[in-house]
């Protein structure tokens, strides 16, 4: 079966939260909650990049590792996903993760977190696919309409590539080959020079 | 657009955004795609990688497309045509420039060169900042991967020189010889997805629709198309003369109102309307505000209510809510030249009522629908029909709503390459026919200017729209027709010809409404318009080959001596319109940093839209001014400080400070998209409630500084003086 990963390709991606807004508004993900956000080092000077992060649905998650009440699991395809009956909001997920990516919504009396937030890959979550309950909870279920997931679909330079993993690879292989193709090619700066 | 228009013949962006994938050097001056316009980023990048085409950014400001780039040029605001004239030199001081390209379709060349040779590499470096050696080694990368295309946006036109810099540009293509060839061109970024349609329908007050200007000839020939008596529209006006006069521009209407500077009308103006058009992006944007609490009648008809409707402090203000674009349709002209349908999404929403609806209801109540809907059974597919029947100019004569549509629900039979349908229903045409798409068989225009096609094919030759000969200020005289055997192919006329006329006696090919003068060219392989030569001199412009001229608020005061603006021009666009008289050398003392604006990803234009969406707002919630770190920590600025901006026209705009190295130290950046404040007051309160934006902040345009172009009066707002205090 084919293994779901994103990729972000920082050589494309020009941080115009594209992805962002598409993952808000397509699954209409409250204000402060923030399933992908967009990293910039460097602002405004030489060697400036950019990268589009979210849940990368890890194989062997470390949130899955440390949830207490099993509330976190992961598909055969490899996407991590949240049961949000289940989840007691503890945080030990976010501290967990090296990507930042659970969220809780905040302001809770006695400092409750409620239910964990995170990408789902578009592919909703454990309740009943397409339902009401579903939407609600978890947002759109592309991935069981066969589509990419929003924010992918929306890249507007192709930087963000997300689905199948062989076939990500395949296209980022493709790219990297190309550019260290022809005046870019290994050896060939330092032998006749660049500029 | 006046500048190209004025060199070749038409004012549009000349390839596509897909034709960038065949470039091998991108040059952008004047341009933030990578926020403005993001989708054409897909087609630059992978020019970069798969052409290992150098991407060359000039820009005051180290851009976001800046962090793209292969080179990065900062140069000073508004020297574009002094960098520019300095590579054209180099390319041919060096003997890299295209002999035969510009021996058989080129104009003017030896007096362009003359003029450039005063740009020499060290005179470049004093007046834009750009080293000397990298103004050579810039134009020996152009000059050694060929084709390239230049690219600009309003960075490049919105000065007082504008439409010199936008000359200059083209001048730079014609000697590299990249015109009229896939990868070169000119691609001049619009906007929006329907910015050169609305250029197209002339939105503006210096001509009618299609470019015919405002000549008895233009009036009577619309007259023609729209079946309406033309002595009848001559007698709706105050006088024939005012039927010849351009009229107010979007950047000094207000003038005619305050009347601060003189106007040149029997009247002030006394109401305006608002259609879709946010006011905060006009510059000096305090003195609108004076104008708008004159004036007996002010109308929005927006989505939104906008940073207008919140600065009218008097009762005079109609808010008419429209509907957004996914709730009508209608065809729209994209930057490519390019007509799609765009088909509505959902039934209008709340209140909402498309912009046709309210046209209709105006229209009836003015009390002449009878007239305006002649044409018109079915809105909006028969407005479609009766523009493409009179612009014949742009050749929109082959479109049809029932062919659009056609191309807008096939579009995945084009190739994302060549532009061209492989099969399917559109085989063989580009996809939104590129205007000019001459008949219903023609398949459009994909590059203009290319002689390597038959015209039937979608080829053309530079346009005749100049005459066949000139005597230049030098004396010299040029035949301005293309030289022998440049034509395209299956030409009868094989060298250069003058434009088709009196195929039917007393029209031409612009004014020929049964279209038998545009069909014979064609027949004969020939452009309906001519074979010419661009031109590198325009004898209408004040400068005819472009030079330098230092901002009307120059922070080099010691060059505005020997690079002065203008004369003061009167009635320009009806209002007077200082330039000597404004030029302020002693100015720099008390305002000394060099004040830009520009874009932001998350808003677009006067922010109505987009400020009223919580999650954009989210992203991008507040105003701020873009400071660098050495100029903030020698005044005392810490990054979220609080700094006033001042102008000397006494705008002054309370902004969150952000530290950078972005912009430079001699030069301050701000964002255009805010509105909801003004001079450090909150407007909230004066929002219909419920309406208030989620974001709101002081327009920039509040201190923005006075300057126009001297041909299109586009208001100057890169290049103006500011100072910059903690508040």
């Amino acid at each position: 079966m084919a293994r779901m990963k994103f990729l972000c390709d920082i050589e494309r991606c020009i941080a115009c939260d594209g992805c962002v807004i598409a993952c808000k508004e397509g699954n209409n993900v409250p204000v402060g909650i923030n399933r992908r956000r967009v990293v910039t080092i460097n602002e405004g000077q030489p060697g400036e990049k950019s990268i589009s992060i979210s849940c990368m649905h890890c194989s062997d998650a470390p949130c899955i590792a440390v949830c207490p009440v099993d509330a976190i699991y992961q598909r055969e395809d490899g996407i991590v996903l949240v049961n949000k009956d289940t989840c007691i909001g503890c945080g030990y997920c976010f501290m967990a993760c090296p990507f930042g990516a659970p969220q809780f919504p905040s302001g809770k009396v006695f400092g409750a977190r409620g239910a964990m937030d995170k990408c789902t890959f578009c592919a909703g979550g454990p309740a009943e696919t397409f339902s009401q309950k579903e939407r609600k909870l978890y947002g759109q279920n592309r991935i069981a309409e066969g589509k990419p997931p929003l924010c992918a679909a929306m890249c507007a330079t192709k930087a963000l590539l997300a689905g199948d993993a062989d076939i990500v690879a395949d296209i980022y292989r493709e790219r990297v080959f190309r550019r260290g193709s022809g005046v870019n090619a290994w050896g060939w700066s330092r032998a006749y020079g660049k500029k | 657009m006046a500048g190209v228009a004025n060199t070749w013949g038409y004012g549009a962006m000349t390839n596509s955004l897909n034709d960038i994938r065949h470039s091998k050097c991108i040059f952008m001056i004047g341009s933030n795609a990578a926020e403005a316009h993001p989708v054409a980023l897909q087609h630059i990048l992978r020019a970069k990688e798969v052409n290992n085409a150098p991407v060359i950014v000039v820009d005051p400001r180290f851009t976001r497309l800046a962090a793209k780039a292969t080179d990065y040029v900062r140069i000073r605001p508004g020297t574009d045509t002094a960098f520019v004239m300095g590579l054209i030199n180099a390319i041919i001081q060096n003997d890299w420039y295209d002999k035969e390209f510009v021996r058989t379709r080129v104009a003017g060349f030896e007096e362009m060169k003359e003029v450039a040779s005063h740009y020499t590499p060290e005179v470049v470096e004093d007046i834009t900042g750009i080293p000397a050696s990298e103004v050579v080694r810039i134009a020996k990368i152009m000059a050694t991967h060929r084709p390239g295309t230049v690219i600009w946006c309003m960075g490049g036109t919105q000065h007082h020189i504008g439409s010199s810099n936008t000359r200059a540009f083209c001048i730079l293509q014609l000697v590299l010889g990249n015109m009229g060839v896939s990868g070169g061109g000119t691609n001049i970024f619009r906007g929006h997805d329907n910015v050169q349609g609305a250029t197209d329908m002339c939105v503006l007050s210096h001509s009618l629709p299609a470019y015919y200007g405002l000549k008895d000839g233009s009036w009577k020939h619309w007259c023609r198309v729209w079946d309406v008596d033309y002595e009848w529209i001559k007698s709706r006006f105050h006088s024939k003369d005012y039927m010849n006069k351009k009229g107010f521009t979007l950047a000094r209407w207000y003038e005619g109102v305050n009347q601060d500077d003189k106007i040149y009308q029997y009247t002030p103006i006394k109401a305006v309307v608002f259609w879709g058009c946010a006011s905060n992006s006009q510059s000096q944007y305090f003195k609108l505000k004076k104008a708008l609490d004159k004036l007996d009648l002010v109308v929005i008809i927006d989505p939104f209510p906008t940073m207008t409707a919140a600065m009218c402090e008097k009762d005079n203000v109609y808010l008419l809510p429209s509907t957004s674009q996914y709730e009508t349709e209608g065809s729209v002209t994209s930057t490519s030249r390019q007509v799609q349908w765009r088909f509505k999404v959902v039934d209008p929403v709340h209140d909402s009522k498309d912009d046709y609806w309210i046209m209709e209801e105006l229209v009836k109540r003015f009390g002449f629908a009878d007239k305006f809907y002649k044409n018109i059974k079915k809105v909006p597919d028969d407005v479609t029909r009766e523009l493409a029947k009179g612009s014949l100019t742009i050749g929109y004569c082959g479109y049809s709503p029932e062919r659009i549509k056609k191309h807008t629900l096939n579009w995945h039979t084009f190739d994302i390459d060549t532009l061209q349908a492989k099969g399917g229903p559109c085989d063989g045409e580009y996809y939104g026919l590129p205007w000019p798409c001459w008949t219903e068989d023609h398949p459009g225009t994909p590059i203009l200017y290319d002689i390597s096609k038959p015209v039937a094919k979608g080829g053309l030759p530079f346009r005749a729209r100049f005459g066949t000969e000139i005597t230049y200020y030098s004396g010299r005289k040029e035949n301005l027709l293309a030289a022998e055997g440049i034509a395209n192919p299956g030409s009868e006329v094989n060298g250069g010809y003058p434009e088709f006329k009196d195929v039917v006696p007393g029209t031409n090919w612009k004014t020929d409404l049964s279209m038998k003068t545009i069909k014979y060219a064609i027949s004969k392989g020939m452009a309906p318009f001519g074979n010419a030569r661009a031109r590198c001199v325009v004898w209408t412009f004040p400068d005819q080959v472009p030079v330098h001229r230092e901002p009307l608020h120059s922070p080099r005061p010691d060059l505005v001596a020997k690079y002065p603006t203008y004369e003061d021009k009167p009635n320009h666009y009806r209002v007077f319109t200082k330039y000597k008289s404004e030029q302020r050398p002693e100015l720099v003392k008390d305002f000394p940093f060099v004040l830009i604006t520009g874009r932001m990803v998350e808003h677009m234009g006067g922010g109505a839209e987009t400020r009223s969406n919580k999650y954009l707002a989210e992203l991008a919630p507040e105003m701020y001014a873009e400071i660098n770190t050495r100029v903030a920590n020698d005044l005392g600025i810490r990054s979220g400080d609080m700094v006033w901006i001042e102008s000397p026209e006494g705008g002054r705009i309370k902004v969150k400070a952000k530290i950078t190295e972005r912009v430079d130290d001699k030069t301050i950046f701000l964002p255009f998209h805010f509105g909801g404040f003004f001079q450090g007051e909150s407007l909230e309160a004066n929002y219909p409630s419920g309406h208030v934006p989620y974001a709101l902040g002081e327009p920039a345009n509040i201190v923005t500084n006075y300057g126009y172009d001297i041909i299109t009066q586009i208001q100057s707002t890169k290049d103006g003086l500011c100072k910059v205090s903690k508040a």
